[in-house]
């Protein structure tokens, strides 16, 4: 794509009502990395600076990172490791956690809700071929959670959506999104069947623990042992969460997922407010989130990009994909579904305008990877 | 190590330098063919299959002098006592239905016709998967050979064909050799009319396959203590192997990929020291046990043991002649068993814990002496996998990486939470893991 296709393409995108246009606006950093066999501290490194640095963010600090690995760790597409195609890739987590221990970081946790199991996380990691003493060991301080359960607490904690929720007036989590004073979302560049896309603001619809929103959470309390996903709940609205948590406001209502996931992510981005969002574009896939979606492509858009904003990244992340990020439901990448970025914007986590979002390091235009339309 | 040779001239054997394949299976017997064979000292078998006049059959082989008979097919009772007395001091092997398979018997060779085509299990329109969830499915005559192979001394010989109208890669005949071999069977190698083909052409592809397959073989071959290990860990599964035992996709094959290592206990030997080492203990179908067998159960329990039982009213399925899989129904009763199997191990290390072996299946095996154990893995996708997580039990002191196409390599031991660790950086088709106190 020219930059004068991309111009053409924003200025072209309708607006929508919904979003507030004095939303928060923050820097958003690009970087190239054609291969994980690159220097991904030095890359990392580098964008960080350009946010401002990270010792600014974490030095003293408790950082939980919630990573993404969608999906059981046995669905491979053809056999690729998991980091080059649906998962973030291990040595980005790695260096990540390097650099946040030599920023001063005094706890790094990674977390993710693992599919259908309330087991230990680094059981997971090693399933996905991940070398879990060797990112331990990347600083002091590394722990590893599965939030798809209790976990390591006595008691779930409830966060509140501020203003007006558009599904559930608040959320339980695992205790590791509170006990924490940074949170960042390490998300992938790639598809997303209910979504559109997946980026850091989808990434966080696992945090949802399956014990309290999974198909076979408890009616009254949660299932400590789930078994499943979450679409009973969260994507068909056929069922509450368990009743010791927040229920949903209009139950019964719609059963739509491509409604109601967008907005359940957009009320999540309100509650668990995210300080630092991370994409890892080098490669990844396009067409869906994983190996379940028919027609799944590997693709090596190399690039990173990073910000402290999760709309603005999202929305430089949807350019650089090749989309409008202010795009709404019935045009690519949202045909079947509304656009969380525009939703969390509504909810004032940030804006999708590219013309407030501030670009450092590689341009939008010279980054660009064209997915799917 | 059998082959079923699809070829009648002698040239053909030059395929056999540098393999260990050393019995050739012979539908037709070319006098030309078998005098060569002779001369190189491999084991040539007539194959015989029903219909025909067996008597008339066996003395035209004879005529033309193989070393001995194959009966491949579901002959009346006693041909095979009648082929034995005809043929004297020759050998002559079975090839029957699994259900007619002379299970215990003193022979030293028993061997099927039936088997699955072992490999990932693909949904009708070639999917692999169908949603976030799925683990894949393996196909896999492992759970059958280790049930038979647990009653009595025989080596097991399984040998199905490959599946008719489908392209089979190189890589699918190691996948499919290793799967026997693993549980102490061998594959009878079966060649594809494609690929038999191109070798007998000389293709190099072919010829590069075969190299592949013949190194397959030697790697086991070279190492006979692997096939009289005995498998080991502490889950017992109690099963008449004359029954469920005789099925593929059973209990035995849904703990195989589960990648929890167990002893098949055939009934017929269910006693104390049998369960010896072992925690847990599956007693598929209590109503077919005898009451000494039973207490036996009850002893396991009060020394500390935990039993699962089937299901109230589960009668482990007894195989058909047509059929070696369970139907719909059996295999839904089953999984309520599998669920609880699942359930009572979790999580726990009952000899070795594996990871990132999804499209692995495995088998834990230990020397009569217990000073020795190997882990053998077999990856059924197309692709390499890489860093492959072992956590296993026991006082060993040393690790050795093993390979068919690579020298032997020491693993770093590292401490875990239940016991010791090592990682395995790449796994093409096959890599065992040595164990030593």
């Amino acid at each position: 794509m020219t930059r004068r296709e991309w111009l053409a393409l924003i200025s072209s995108a309708p607006l929508v009502k919904a979003a507030e246009t004095n939303a928060p606006a923050a820097p958003v950093s690009i970087a190239r990395m054609a291969s994980y066999d690159e220097d991904a501290t030095a890359a990392l490194a580098a964008m960080f600076d350009q946010l401002g640095g990270l010792e600014r963010l974490v030095r003293n600090k408790s950082v939980t990172v919630k990573i993404n690995m969608t999906g059981g760790t046995g669905n491979r597409f053809r056999g690729m490791a998991l980091g080059q195609t649906h998962y973030t890739h291990p040595k980005l987590i790695g260096a990540t956690a390097y650099l946040m221990g030599r920023a001063g970081a005094k706890r790094i946790r990674f977390v993710e809700s693992s599919w259908g199991t309330g087991g230990p996380l680094e059981e997971e990691m090693l399933n996905s071929g991940w070398n879990v003493r060797s990112l331990q060991s990347a600083a002091t301080g590394v722990e590893f959670e599965n939030t798809n359960a209790l976990g390591k607490a006595k008691k779930y904690a409830r966060f509140t959506v501020p203003g007006q929720a558009y599904m559930y007036p608040g959320y339980d989590l695992n205790h590791a999104y509170d006990e924490t004073d940074v949170f960042v979302s390490m998300a992938k560049l790639k598809n997303h069947a209910t979504c559109g896309v997946t980026l850091s603001l989808k990434n966080c619809f696992g945090i949802l623990p399956a014990s309290i929103y999974g198909d076979s959470a408890g009616v009254d309390e949660p299932n400590e042992k789930p078994v499943d996903g979450r679409l009973k709940v969260g994507h068909e609205g056929r069922r509450q969460p368990s009743k010791s948590a927040p229920q949903e406001l209009h139950f019964g209502q719609n059963h739509d997922p491509g409604y109601r996931v967008p907005h359940i992510v957009a009320d999540i981005s309100a509650a668990r407010p995210i300080h630092l969002a991370i994409i890892d574009g080098v490669e990844t896939v396009t067409g869906g989130e994983g190996p379940w979606i028919r027609g799944l492509k590997p693709v090596k858009p190399g690039v990173l990009l990073a910000g402290l904003n999760p709309v603005c990244t999202d929305a430089v992340a949807m350019a650089v994909m090749g989309y409008s990020p202010r795009t709404t439901r019935g045009t690519a990448p949202f045909q079947t579904c509304d656009n969380t970025l525009l939703l969390s914007e509504g909810h004032g986590v940030g804006t999708t305008d590219l013309k407030r979002i501030e670009v450092r390091g590689v341009p939008i235009e010279k980054a660009m990877f064209k997915f799917e339309g | 190590v059998p082959a079923r040779w699809p070829w009648q001239d002698a040239r053909s054997l030059e395929l056999l330098s540098g393999s260990p394949v050393n019995c050739l299976l012979l539908e037709k017997y070319s006098a030309e063919l078998v005098a060569a064979a002779n001369d190189r000292g491999l084991v040539t078998l007539a194959v015989l299959t029903p219909g025909a006049d067996v008597a008339a059959e066996v003395k035209l082989a004879l005529a033309a002098k193989v070393t001995g008979i194959v009966l491949e097919g579901d002959f009346p009772e006693g041909t095979g006592a009648r082929v034995r007395e005809a043929v004297g001091g020759a050998p002559v092997v079975e090839l029957s239905a699994r259900n007619r398979l002379a299970l215990g018997s003193p022979g030293p060779i028993l061997g099927t016709y039936q088997g699955v085509w072992p490999g990932i299990s693909a949904q009708d329109d070639g999917a692999k998967h169908a949603g976030p969830t799925a683990s894949v499915w393996i196909d896999t005559n492992t759970g059958f050979i280790r049930a038979a192979r647990a009653w009595g001394g025989a080596t097991i010989w399984i040998a199905n064909q490959p599946p008719p109208k489908t392209v089979i890669t190189g890589a699918r005949y190691l996948q499919v050799y290793a799967d026997a071999a693993i549980s102490g069977g061998r594959w009878v190698i079966a060649l594809d009319n494609d690929f038999a083909g191109r070798l007998h052409r000389g293709d190099a592809d072919a010829m590069s396959d075969w190299r592949r397959l013949s190194t397959l073989a030697s790697y086991f071959e070279r190492r006979p203590e692997w096939r009289a290990m005995r498998e080991d860990g502490q889950l017992a599964i109690v099963q008449d192997p004359a029954k469920g035992g005789l099925l593929s996709g059973g209990i035995l094959d849904m703990i195989a990929v589960k990648h929890t290592p167990m002893r098949p206990v055939p009934k017929q030997h269910l006693s104390a020291d049998a369960l010896a080492g072992t925690t847990l203990a599956v007693n598929v179908d209590n109503d077919s046990l005898t009451p000494e067998q039973k207490e036996i159960l009850r002893n396991f329990t009060r020394s500390g043991g935990t039993l699962l039982t089937g299901p109230p009213g589960w009668k482990d399925p007894t195989p058909n002649a047509g059929s070696i899989t369970l139907e719909k129904a059996e295999l839904e009763r089953l999984n309520d068993i599998w669920r609880d199997v699942n359930n009572m191990v979790g999580r726990r290390n009952l000899g070795v814990r594996l990871f990132n072996v999804s499209s692995m299946l495995s088998n834990l095996l230990a020397g009569a002496d217990g000073k020795t154990a190997v882990l053998h893995l077999v990856n059924y996708s197309d692709y390499p996998v890489e860093n492959v997580t072992v956590h296993f039990l026991g006082d060993y002191r040393k690790a050795t990486l093993v390979m068919p196409d690579a020298a032997e390599a020491p693993l770093e031991i590292y401490p875990t939470e239940e016991g010791k660790g090592v990682d395995i950086a790449k796994v093409g088709i096959c890599a065992t893991v040595r164990l030593e106190k």
